[in-house]
């Protein structure tokens, strides 16, 4: 009779074992899900600056500055390798690309070119869809975090070596659309 | 359980104003099931729709009856399921944007279904100028979105957001799915009443009685009659009803959902302030359709009214305020 307790006990503490064990995994997957999500929109950004800074340059080819800081940022973002570097980089750039488009501003004609405008509206999307992704990664590490710290998960964590992973800063201005006139 | 779509959104959302928390896990699990438990009234009254009308003309051929009832039930069931969508968007004259001519829109719609986590569902323009918006389609992953040109014109940029973000809400909350076979129930309740009403007006049933006139079978027949009556005039009251209240609650948990995926209720509740002052011209859709739209598209938005499908926006934009 208590072998079969015993035995009872065991088979369901196994089961549960599996079921915390999926459960770990598949926020581990989730979370470097959502920042294949971040990288895409990084990429694409990388893949437009190109074109904005040559449309720039036709109206403002001696803001030198600007066109080098983005250039700069560009090329870290390319070799970054990790996720902080990538992270790191991408501010950079955002940072770069704010003064760009401020500079902007003072080119009346440069403000009234389609293709400047096309541009600005897919960087500044770009730069809103970063955001929601970062959004999404910090609370999927956050989802992750959890099960990990706390019971059952954290009997688990210890054998799968698993840690908790790190959120993403946002920086605060960032959280700021650029205003960008649609009409017409 | 991994539902698909769930993304990472909390499984709970506080309402905020009444502080009752609701689990998402669980409403989607009750619109899933609500829509199969439809489908199956579908079929249900159907049936019984076509044994009564055996009763009361031919008891015989009450199985054929019951039969025929039964498949077109199942038919509109699975019409309902796979094409409602399609149905929805052409009663409500929206076709497909491109990227190209609505660049603004899709962008915006791309992020808020990153912050979702949710695919980027199909986005339709309305060419209206009364601003507006709907959500329809079965799951996740077969999910429209429709905006009037009104509202892209009207709206800013976070405004935008907090209208596509309630919308998105519909399409994570499975609530498209339960209100497409809701519509669809409704409608098959309603046709069935206009047809046998038409049906009692040409005399039909008068003369099948007079033929037959057996003994006691007068009075089974008069019962059947009460109750076919019953049936028919009272189904879609009922079902309009509990639409209604339904509808309203769904709402609610649309806004709370909303602004938790964009992190920014204010968006909303100035995209709700608009679209409550807009005076223009209303938004010209079949009945059928009118309940899924964010706001009442024909409604003059003053007061408390029993009969809205939406909640009052007042009341909405103070949920959303109050932090």
């Amino acid at each position: 009779m208590a072998t079969i307790v015993v035995l009872v006990i065991l088979a369901i503490l196994a089961i549960s074992a599996v079921g915390v064990y999926n459960r770990i995994i598949s926020l581990e997957n989730r979370f470097q899900n959502a920042w294949s999500q971040i990288d895409v929109q990084l990429k694409r950004r990388v893949d437009l600056i190109p074109n904005l800074v040559e449309t720039v340059k036709g109206y403002a080819a001696h803001e030198k500055t600007v066109f080098e800081e983005v250039a700069r940022s560009r090329q870290a973002l390319m070799n970054a390798k990790s996720v902080n570097e990538s992270a790191e980089a991408a501010n950079q750039m955002t940072g770069a690309l704010g003064r760009l488009f401020a500079i902007a501003e003072n080119y009346p004609e440069l403000k009234a070119n389609e293709n400047f405008k096309m541009l600005q509206e897919e960087l500044s999307s770009v730069e809103n869809k970063i955001a929601y992704a970062r959004q999404f990664y910090n609370d999927a590490v956050l989802q992750f975090n959890n099960a990990i710290e706390t019971i059952p998960g954290v009997f688990l964590a210890g054998p799968m070596s698993k840690k908790a992973a790190v959120f993403l800063e946002i920086p605060e201005a960032e959280r700021e659309v650029p205003k960008v006139s649609f009409a017409g | 359980m991994t539902l698909p779509g769930a993304g990472v959104l909390p499984n709970v959302i506080t309402d905020r104003a009444t502080g009752r928390r609701i689990n998402l896990l669980d409403w989607q699990a009750s619109n899933r099931r609500m829509s199969w438990l439809l489908g199956l009234i579908m079929v249900a009254l159907l049936g019984a729709i076509g044994y009564l009308l055996a009763q009361v003309t031919n008891p015989g051929s009450a199985l054929f009856f019951v039969s025929v009832a039964g498949v077109i039930g199942a038919g509109q069931s699975v019409v309902a399921y796979w094409f409602s969508d399609q149905l929805a968007l052409g009663a409500a004259g929206a076709r497909e944007a491109t990227k190209d001519e609505h660049r603004y829109l899709v962008n915006v719609t791309e992020a808020v279904a990153i912050g979702a986590g949710v695919p980027t569902p199909h986005i339709y323009v309305i060419d209206s100028p009364a601003p507006n918006a709907f959500a329809t389609g079965r799951d996740p992953q077969h999910a429209s979105i429709a905006v009037t040109r009104g509202l892209i014109d009207m709206m800013d940029r976070q405004e935008l957001e907090g209208v596509v973000a309630h919308e998105m809400a519909h399409v994570r909350n499975y609530d498209i799915r339960f209100l497409s076979m809701l519509a669809a129930t409704i409608g098959a309740i309603v046709i069935l009443r206009d047809l046998v009403l038409r049906w009692f007006q040409f005399g039909a049933f008068g003369g099948s009685r007079s033929r037959r006139g057996g003994r006691g079978n007068n009075r089974g027949q008069g019962i059947m009659m009460v109750l076919l009556v019953a049936l028919l005039v009272l189904g879609p009251i009922l079902a309009t009803i509990l639409r209604l209240a339904v509808s309203r609650r769904r709402e609610y948990l649309a806004d709370a959902t909303g602004a938790y995926i964009t992190r920014n209720p204010e968006g909303l509740a100035s995209a709700l302030e608009k679209l409550g002052s807009y005076q223009g011209d209303g938004l010209e859709v079949s009945e059928g359709v009118r309940h899924m739209f964010i706001v009442n598209p024909l409604a003059r938005h003053n007061g408390v009214d029993l009969f809205a499908t939406h909640p009052p926006i007042q009341e909405r934009i103070d949920r959303l305020r109050r932090t």
